[in-house]
């Protein structure tokens, strides 16, 4: 029962898509989001079912690889670390469906969409929900690999969707840089094959000490790379050249995802991630988390701001995730949170931006003032998700940052109190700034660019409502899932 | 009914109230008297609970909600000094609510909706952080009345210096919260659990064994609650807040949000800082910090010609007097407990005053701003005949605020003063903090001397537009104005309930409210059998009952022709605004002396390095040169493919021939 569904989840939005390309424009929508609904119903419902076990099944195995320990080498997998992807992949996969319904169209003053794209869109968006929950069930590292370099072709196609120079040459630098990480996840696992016998997350355990630290360190080259950390931190901002819906997904639960998520499956899988890749990983996030903050003050471009936030925040992600290798529990749960919080805080403020450019055809944080007025949803909808997002409680970012700040201060020595410090500090300068462009943008009085503002079709506003009720919920969803975790 | 059963159904009839309000907000007069019924319905919930607990004494505390990942529960738990507190909050929330009724109707470009619904759940967080008892819950009740209050401020969405404050207040106060949230997660790391009573043994084994550390914590949680309560310099969020708010909303925030920082100083200083620990040091730190912001607050105050800022720096000083009176307490407990107790009654006692005449006063500067658009008191004057009430409600708070017998502010004044140079008999310092105290109370004298004198007194005014504010804002002051003379009458009342709240935070054994507060009709309170702040109200007020009967019967008796005429200045006459005396003009010299007491420092941002924006543009100098690179280098390996069969034959024997070679050379 717990496998057809799970298969389902994966193969439904993935004959969804091949359905919907060969429909007629008219049917493309409709179908679209029935299939997305269908999946995202799937989706919860098989965490629901497999709660509170991890649910794993073999299905099959490649007669030619001998090698492989006797176990299946396809399966599935659903543990708690999964279903906070599964369950954001679904239903953020979801909303995305619906707000594109609306906003992807000919009546985007930002962009506008003719029905014969639609066809395509929809083909990539259904596929890369499919490959993205493939990631959050796969069961060993080969699978993994197979659907993570899916969700990279997936991210290619949407980024550059528009087929103008800039989104060819962003979807290009996307692919390349993410790929090229995908090469050392290829060599790592790899290595891990030839040296255990076995694609299990497991056998990163029975690893010699010297191939640990060479596998973890390809799997974090990996990671950073999907994952937008510094030094790879440069394509998702110019990523920001897809559609509005595609980099709410992107940021909020798919590609980027994809890259913390291994990171964690990683560490938590016989949490033996050595010491001194725990202590990189760690430094690295903290680097990031500065960097992308000292990137927010020159962005004017608001979905560029919420990119550079994005990075940040998979650094506090990989923060947690390293916290965890080095031994603190309270950490890596409030990094795995952090995850589903982050998803539903970055989706929020990702669709805000999507509504103002919708109805102003701009999204310069200069030219827009004083919005509120015309677009009090878009506006309420915009603050939830900057105090959301910034770890105002109660909303989502909150519970797992404050998990996070736990979790370094369970650090002994010096370095817990100076992590904490700096985590606040940066917590407080993005909270202000955030803030500030909130007050910039839907306060004062009204700017030229603001006078054609309005509040969104009704998909767009249903979409901006249930996702600020996301913000709220998704904390109490995730923290169940993420108490599971552990050794 | 259970005390956890009435908070929930205030909470419930807040939030409802709060969507009713949302979605009636376009007839603005609705929405206000929706909103009202929905406070005034919460607030008897609420008075239930805190009439229940101050006869019975603390419930039974009662777990909503566990966290067993973050080792937090919500556990609920009313007792006196929460009580204390609810009644404060609730009761100015409720009267501002009937004061907006009308009063928001005058915003003609900024929707309602962002005003009711959110007062609302700012009272409902107001609620939920006085009756919670774990600090993670706590928190995030904190946070949440601070993000209302942040969307109350800002209520006027076009004015730049509304957001430009608003800002200010939200970014301070939120600094201050991740203060709170790294003392709570060091105390966490000791004890695994956020309740008070773990986080109290926490902090006392932290104490013992990392002194520094454990005094660490205190004074993050110092200035985490000091910072709400505009103790200066972290309360210079206060001067600029207040103002632009809906004045409504400034009574709200002098009146039960900054006490709340008040409530947060009093849970960690008497509940959780060990008696025989440091808390005598800590009572040293929060009376020099008390006297600094009065200090410092109170001639800037008498400085200002904005109505409404001069409160909200006479907040400032006020709210330092009642840190002084918690200094003075909190020194003195370990030794002196009958005077600790006599100290920490006199800062709660002024906690409640100070609600009920600073909110009194904010509302009487709102009905003024509602029937002439100022708040600039050198534009204003002769307001009293027209508006009355509003005059002398007005007037009755500054009276208060300044100390003058038998009002509210005298007793609590002199309760705090009495006991501080009491205490400085055998600590100087005290005596001198006295001193600057007694001196401070002539400043708040004079600064609202002027606000009475420049708004309402004076030749009536000629602007047309004044008459007296419609009565939802009229009563709300009379009430609370009256508060300020019954509370003054009959203080013992007040005290009994603030001895009961105290007496159920702070960790030793209080003597008994009957030797602290004395007879039915006076304050008598002995220490050690010694009459210490004797106050004897009812005999002051019947005194001067008599004396201004007297006054009146010389006047009329003495028939004493009154003669108006106009003012005649060269040979002209002049209207009353060209002959009043404006607010500038008055303490010149005083102002002189104490200028440039409160300094502006303007902030700024650090310029971020060019230099260092370059080297992070890793696209600029690593990225695209070595995809630049990779290009030139397929382009030079694509010259060999030069179509021509013959190069492609030499290719084959140079290969050919390096194999052989290498073949040979290897064997």
């Amino acid at each position: 029962m717990l496998t057809a569904v799970l298969v389902l989840t994966v193969v439904l939005p993935a004959v969804g898509a091949l359905a919907v390309s060969g429909l007629r424009p008219r049917a493309v929508r409709a179908t679209a989001v029935l299939v997305a609904t269908a999946t995202a119903i799937l989706g919860v419902w098989t965490v629901t079912l497999a709660y509170p076990a991890a649910h794993r099944v073999a299905l099959g195995g490649l007669p030619w690889l001998s090698g492989a320990a006797g176990q299946g080498v396809f399966g599935l997998l659903l543990d708690p670390l999964g279903s906070v992807l599964l369950l954001i992949v679904v239903v953020i996969g979801l909303l995305t469906v619906l707000y594109s319904t609306a906003s992807v169209g000919e009546a985007n003053r930002d962009h506008p969409v003719g029905p014969e794209d639609q066809r395509r869109y929809y083909f990539w968006l259904l596929a890369f929900v499919a490959s993205m929950a493939g990631v959050a069930i796969a069961p060993n590292f080969l699978q993994l690999l197979v659907f993570w370099e899916l969700t990279t072709l997936c991210s290619w196609a949407l980024i550059s969707f528009y087929r103008n120079d800039q989104s060819l040459r962003a979807g290009m630098k996307a692919l390349v840089m993410t790929h090229a990480g995908g090469v050392f996840f290829l060599v790592a696992v790899f290595v891990l094959f030839v040296r255990t016998g076995s694609f299990e997350f497991s056998a990163l355990a029975s690893l010699s000490e010297g191939a640990r630290v060479w596998v973890f360190a390809f799997l974090m080259l990996a990671s950073w790379a999907k994952a937008a950390q510094v030094p790879f931190h440069t394509w998702l901002p110019d990523a920001m050249a897809a559609p509005t819906p595609i980099s709410a997904y992107l940021h909020a639960a798919a590609m980027v995802k994809a890259g913390v998520y291994l990171m964690a499956r990683s560490v938590s899988a016989g949490w033996a991630m050595p010491p001194e890749v725990a202590y990189v990983c760690g430094a690295l996030a903290l680097v990031t988390i500065l960097v992308a903050l000292s990137f927010y003050f020159v962005q004017d471009d608001l979905k560029r701001l919420l990119a550079y936030s994005t990075i940040a925040h998979l650094g506090y992600v990989l923060l947690g995730v390293a916290l965890g290798g080095l031994g603190s529990m309270e950490g890596f749960r409030g990094g795995v949170l952090h995850i589903i919080c982050h998803g539903a805080s970055k989706a929020l403020l990702f669709f805000c931006a999507g509504a103002v450019a919708y109805a102003t055809g701009t999204r310069s944080i200069a030219a827009l003032r004083g919005l509120g007025r015309r677009m009090p949803l878009t506006a309420t909808a915009f603050f939830v998700g900057v105090l959301a997002v910034t770890g105002i409680p109660p909303f989502a970012c909150f519970w797992s940052k404050f998990m996070l700040f736990a979790g370094a201060l369970q650090f002994g020595g010096a370095i817990g109190p100076i992590l904490l410090v700096v985590l606040l500090g940066e917590t407080l300068v993005a909270f202000s700034w955030m803030l500030y462009v909130g007050q910039q943008v839907f306060f004062g009085a009204p700017s030229p660019a603001a006078a054609a503002g309005a509040d969104p079709p009704l998909a767009m506003r249903a979409t901006l409502v249930l996702l600020m009720a996301a913000t709220l919920v998704a904390p109490a969803a995730g923290l169940p899932l993420v108490g599971l975790i552990g050794r | 009914m259970s005390h956890v059963f009435l908070l929930g159904l205030a909470g419930a009839l807040l939030l409802g109230g709060a969507i009713v309000s949302l979605a009636l907000a376009r007839h603005r007069i609705l929405s206000g008297w929706l909103a009202f019924g929905a406070a005034t319905a919460a607030g008897v919930a609420v008075f239930a609970v805190v009439v229940d607990t101050f006869r019975a004494g603390a419930g039974q505390e009662t777990v909503l909600l566990r966290l067993p990942v973050l080792g937090a529960a919500w556990t609920v738990l009313v007792d006196p000094l929460s009580a204390f507190f609810l009644a404060i909050a609730a009761a100015i929330c409720v009267l501002s609510a009937l004061f907006s009724v009308h009063y928001m109707a005058h915003f003609e470009r900024d929707s309602v909706a962002r005003f009711y619904p959110v007062l609302l759940v700012f009272l409902a967080s107001v609620v939920g952080v006085l009756v919670t008892t774990d600090f993670l819950f706590f928190l995030v009740f904190w946070e949440l009345m601070t993000l209302t209050s942040f969307f109350l401020v800002t209520f006027e969405s076009e004015s730049r210096t509304t957001q430009r404050a608003g800002r200010k207040y939200f970014i301070v106060t939120h600094a201050a919260t991740l203060g709170l949230i790294a003392g709570a997660l060091v105390l966490w790391q000791t004890s695994g659990s956020f309740h008070f009573g773990a986080m109290r043994d926490a902090l006392a084994t932290l104490l013992g064994t990392r002194p520094l550390v454990g005094n660490l914590v205190i004074l993050l949680f110092l200035l985490g609650f000091a910072t709400k309560a505009g103790v200066l310099p972290m309360g210079d969020w206060l001067p600029d807040a207040h103002p632009v708010a809906p004045s409504g909303m400034s009574a709200v925030l002098s009146g039960a949000l900054v006490k709340i920082g008040i409530y947060g100083l009093l849970r960690v200083f008497c509940g959780f800082v060990p008696v025989a620990g440091p808390v005598a040091g800590w009572g040293i730190v929060l009376a020099l910090a008390g006297t600094g912001s009065l200090f410092v607050a109170m001639p800037t105050a008498l400085a200002q010609t904005d109505s409404k800022r001069l409160m909200a720096f006479s907040t400032v000083g006020q709210i330092g007097y009642i840190c002084l009176g918690l200094g003075v307490g909190l020194y003195c407990l370990p030794d002196r407990p009958a005077l600790a107790a006599l100290a920490l009654m006199g800062a709660l006692f002024h906690t409640a005053n100070h609600a009920c005449f600073k909110a009194c006063l904010f509302l009487g500067a709102g009905a003024v701003l509602y029937r002439t658009g100022e708040r600039n008191m050198d534009k204003l004057g002769g307001l009293g005949g027209a508006m009355p009430v509003t005059a002398s409600s007005s007037m009755l708070a500054s009276l208060s605020i300044a100390g003058v017998p038998p009002l509210n502010g005298f007793a609590s004044k002199w309760l705090i003063l009495a006991t501080c140079l009491l205490a400085g008999m055998t600590a100087p310092l005290f005596l001198v903090l006295g001193i600057v105290g007694l001196f401070i109370s002539l400043v708040t004298l004079a600064s609202f001397l002027k606000v009475v004198g420049a708004v309402f007194l004076g030749q009536p005014s000629e602007d047309p537009r004044v008459r007296e504010v419609p009565w939802t804002m009229a009563a709300p002051q009379a009430v609370l104005a009256a508060l300020c003379v019954l509370l003054g009458v009959f203080p013992q009342v007040p005290l009994r309930l603030a001895h009961a709240a105290l007496a159920s935070a702070v960790q030793i054994d209080l003597p008994s409210s009957q030797a602290l507060i004395g007879g039915p009709w006076t304050l008598a309170p002995s220490i050690g059998g010694l009459s210490v702040a004797f106050w004897a109200p009812l005999t002051i007020a019947a005194a001067l009952v008599v004396l201004s009967a007297l006054a009146y019967g010389l006047q009329r008796s003495a028939a004493a022709r009154v003669r108006r005429v106009d003012v005649w200045t060269c040979g002209e006459p002049h209207g009353p605004s060209a002959v009043r005396y404006p607010a500038t003009s008055l303490f010149v010299p005083f102002k002189d002396a104490f200028h440039g007491i409160y300094p502006a420092v303007p902030a700024r941002a650090p310029a971020f390095p060019p230099a260092l924006r370059k080297a992070l543009d890793l696209d600029r100098w690593l990225f695209m040169p070595a995809a630049r690179a990779v290009d030139r280098a397929a382009h030079g390996v694509g010259l060999t493919h030069a179509g021509i069969p013959q190069l492609y034959l030499l290719w084959i024997v140079v290969a050919a021939a390096v194999v052989v070679a290498i073949v040979l050379l290897a064997s």
